[in-house]
């Protein structure tokens, strides 16, 4: 991804040597994710996540098109994953077949929309011949390493804060309500996959990497830009709070033995199972805070008993 | 007297004296009137014909100009010079075999790609390739230039690289000194090349550079004390 | 939802295997010896590739040169006819395989020694001219198989298999039918040790599973390793033999 960034050899042998001596540049221990920030916009299903000095914002929209013929019964759900110089020097524009880049959509695709964590059999409004179409649009808008796991943080919050219009289905005709007229509803989300992304360092030569049993490959959460340029592999662990493992991408990279990577594995369920407490808090938080007025505007009143 | 000046405001000087100007000043040929054109703090100094204005201004992005000592990465090796870049995403420049102390035809050195050379700016000419030299050229002696082996560079602003070269009284450095001995190389293109006996110390100076750039300078004093405290405490966990 | 029995009660699979047992796994080396300068044809089952593996060459591009060792590529080629139902398009491009492509070069990055080929381009072409099931895995036993008979430099075997995860129940080396009833695990093993170069999971699978389908994963890779070694070995002896005649 990042083409131009020319990195010392002093630089990759000092945070190598850093590493085995278990630092990492920024003070953080291994098994350390960042501090997620979650904002939302003003309106519904537009979210900022900021993770160090990596920031993604989705914005999600729907409209109501034709479903595919082959599927009447399933509404269309497109994540769009474009990268453009916004997030960096080191992002060429409209150039979207960089490996990364490939890589990166491929995953977020396969974690939210490959494991049906968006229920599009309810976006059905009338079989074959009209449907809700739900649109993520993701934007890197600053980069400092990882951006698979903000992103899917960033998706499955926006998706879990939108809501589309209400609307009556009266035979053929369709009315949509302005969401000033009628209450918005909320879209169907059947689990929350987390991305956990590792990186891997190798502190020995290759030769003791495939030959030897000393397994003391380094392997880091949650990396930033300078230790994912020099990184040696990656791992990008998918699960949700169901302990179900939704994708794991492993492609290629240094040999890890299995049993590490399990143990990767069940790190990244304990950090998956806070991420989500953590969006869900959020969720609630902001939902408070957009109905300050129910109280008011409802008919219930406390009685006294 | 320290102004904040804007592009496009007028400079406080006397008008009848003859001004020098520096970066930052521009003379418009039409009307002759001196304008401001970067925004930062006019800083005005007596010279022994008059006055000389500039502005110091900050930015990240380095041009390379006559005299200044700047680190660059070695990032490729042709038939009689190197590739040097002095910053991510700005065209490199060219280091000549022959810059070298001592060098001669036959007597090459031996940089590789990857490599850190501290050297001074020889010739900038905005159209042309900039080149940089790591002998003293005006003597013909080692200057002290040359590879810096080991240690770990941070990238800075570029007015924050100028404050830690040139202000003597700048409380950054004499702080790090002391808690540790260190190797430092500054180089005004906005990289800081430091490098201590031990990682972790390499490592406490790393994140104070980089820190205290965002802070006051009175606040410098509690992160270096901050940043060394961390370090030796997770050392002493891991004995535990 | 699907009508076949994708594991009988009494432990048998749709083409009558146990869960345990590969599939067909017959392999040669050299096939196209004008065309390349390493080659393998594979079946596993009714997967059908060729391997094409052309190099260490001089790059075309003078601005891919690395002078620090070689540059590998890959290029996949899902032929129109590989599956039952003729596709249209022609898979260039698409992301699926970009990704496969990409995933392929960065297993075998690691596991060929090409800092003893540096300034040169080691071009691997895939045809794949039937598909069923577990593809990855049959792409990464055909790569290798072909990197051994180009004679490039490399550490260990590395060899491909793909496990399907039923109910409770593992299932070693998975057909079409299989993998579109139940999620799949694709492993990358090196050599005889348990170090996977590759792992992909694409289908939710419960996190206490993963490791008991690791495990047969790795114990197939395992054999395919062997199958593969007493293929090349048997193609050595009857090359010496034939050098000793004469």
């Amino acid at each position: 991804m990042a083409k131009d960034i020319q990195i010392s050899a002093s630089e990759s042998k000092f945070i190598l040597e850093a590493l085995r001596q278990n630092y990492r540049l920024d003070g953080r221990s291994f098994d350390q994710f960042r501090n997620v920030d979650i904002s939302f916009g003003k309106e519904y299903g537009d979210v900022t996540v900021v993770m160090g000095g990596t920031k993604v914002q989705c914005r999600i929209s729907s409209s109501i098109t034709h479903p595919y013929e082959d599927r009447p019964f399933e509404g269309l759900f497109l994540i769009s994953t474009e990268s453009s110089p916004m997030a960096g020097p080191q992002f060429e524009n409209g150039n979207n077949t960089g490996d990364e880049e490939v890589l990166c959509a491929r995953i977020i695709e396969k974690a939210v929309r490959r494991s049906g964590a968006l229920d599009i059999e309810g976006l059905c409004i009338v079989a074959g011949s009209k449907c809700w179409a739900i649109r993520a649009d993701v934007h890197f808008l600053d980069c400092d390493g990882g951006f698979i796991d903000a992103s899917c943080i960033a998706v499955m919050t926006a998706l879990l804060h939108y809501k589309k219009p209400d609307i009556t289905v009266l035979g053929d005709r369709i009315t949509v309500h302005p969401v000033d007229e009628r209450e918005p509803v909320s879209l169907g989300i059947l689990h929350i996959p987390i991305c956990v992304t590792f990186s891997f360092f190798n502190p020995q030569d290759t030769e003791e990497n495939i030959k030897g049993d000393s397994n003391a490959e380094i392997a880091i959460i949650d990396a930033t830009l300078r230790e994912e340029l020099l990184r040696d592999g990656t791992l990008t662990v998918t699960l949700n709070k169901n302990r179900e493992v939704v994708q794991v991408s492993k492609a290629g990279g240094l040999p890890m033995d299995a049993l590490s990577l399990m143990e990767n594995c069940h790190k990244a369920y304990t950090i998956a199972e806070k991420t989500t407490d953590q969006i869900l808090e959020e969720l609630k938080k902001d939902e408070k805070k957009r109905n300050k007025y129910a109280e008011i505007l409802s008919s219930e009143n406390n009685r006294e008993s | 007297m320290s102004t904040i000046i804007l592009p496009g405001d007028d400079i406080h000087v006397f008008e009848d004296r003859q001004i020098s100007l520096g970066p930052g000043m521009y003379c418009n040929p039409a009307t002759e009137e001196i304008e401001a054109v970067n925004a930062g703090v006019e800083v005005i100094s007596e010279t022994k014909k008059g006055q000389a204005v500039y502005v110091d201004y900050d930015c990240k992005r380095y041009v390379p100009s006559v005299g200044d000592l700047v680190i660059g990465i070695i990032v490729g090796q042709y038939s009689d010079n190197y590739k040097v870049s002095l910053s991510n995403f700005s065209s490199s420049v060219s280091l000549s075999y022959m810059a070298f102390p001592n060098a001669t035809k036959k007597n090459k050195p031996t940089l590789k790609v990857g490599d850190l050379v501290y050297a001074r700016v020889r010739f900038a000419e905005k159209e042309l390739e900039s080149e940089i030299e790591c002998v003293d050229s005006t003597t013909g002696q080692d200057g002290g230039f040359g590879l810096l082996d080991g240690g770990m560079l941070a990238e800075i602003k570029l007015a924050y690289a100028r404050s830690l070269m040139f202000d003597e009284k700048f409380p950054l450095l004499p702080l790090l000194a002391k808690f540790v001995q260190f190797e430092v190389a500054i180089g005004i293109n906005g990289i800081i090349w430091i490098k201590c006996e031990e990682v972790k110390h390499t490592l406490a100076c790393y994140r104070s550079i980089l820190e205290c750039q965002k802070v006051p300078t009175s606040s410098y004093k509690a992160i270096v004390k901050e940043n060394f405290g961390k370090i030796v405490n997770t050392v002493e966990d891991d004995n535990q | 939802m699907s009508r076949l029995e994708i594991y009988s009660p009494e432990g048998l699979r749709l083409d009558g295997r146990r869960w345990n047992e590969l599939r067909r796994f017959e392999c040669s080396i050299n096939t196209h010896a004008h065309a390349a300068d390493g080659s393998s044809y594979l079946e596993q089952g009714n997967n059908k590739i060729i391997t094409l593996v052309k190099g260490p060459q001089e790059p075309s591009n003078k601005s891919q040169v690395d002078t620090a060792k070689a540059l590998l590529r890959v290029t996949v080629n899902l032929t129109k006819f590989s599956k039952s139902e003729r596709s249209k398009s022609s898979h260039k491009n698409e992301r699926r395989v970009l990704e496969m492509q990409t995933a392929l070069v960065r297993t075998f990055n690691r596991n060929l020694m090409l800092h003893i080929y540096p300034r040169t381009l080691i071009d691997i072409e895939i045809h794949v001219l039937q598909q069923d099931g577990g593809i990855m895995g049959s792409l990464i036993n055909g790569i290798t198989l072909a990197l051994i008979d180009a004679g490039i430099a490399m550490y260990d075997y590395i060899s491909g298999v793909s496990v399907g995860l039923y109910d409770e129940t593992p299932l070693l080396d998975t057909n079409t039918l299989e993998e579109n009833a139940m999620s799949t695990v694709t492993l990358g093993v090196v050599g005889k040790s348990e170090k996977l170069s590759l792992l992909l999971v694409e289908d939710k699978i419960p996190l206490d599973r993963l490791e008991s389908v690791l495990a047969i994963g790795i114990a197939g890779s395992h054999r395919i390793r062997d199958l593969m070694d007493k293929e090349l070995r048997r193609r050595a002896e009857k090359r010496v033999a034939s050098a000793l005649a004469r």
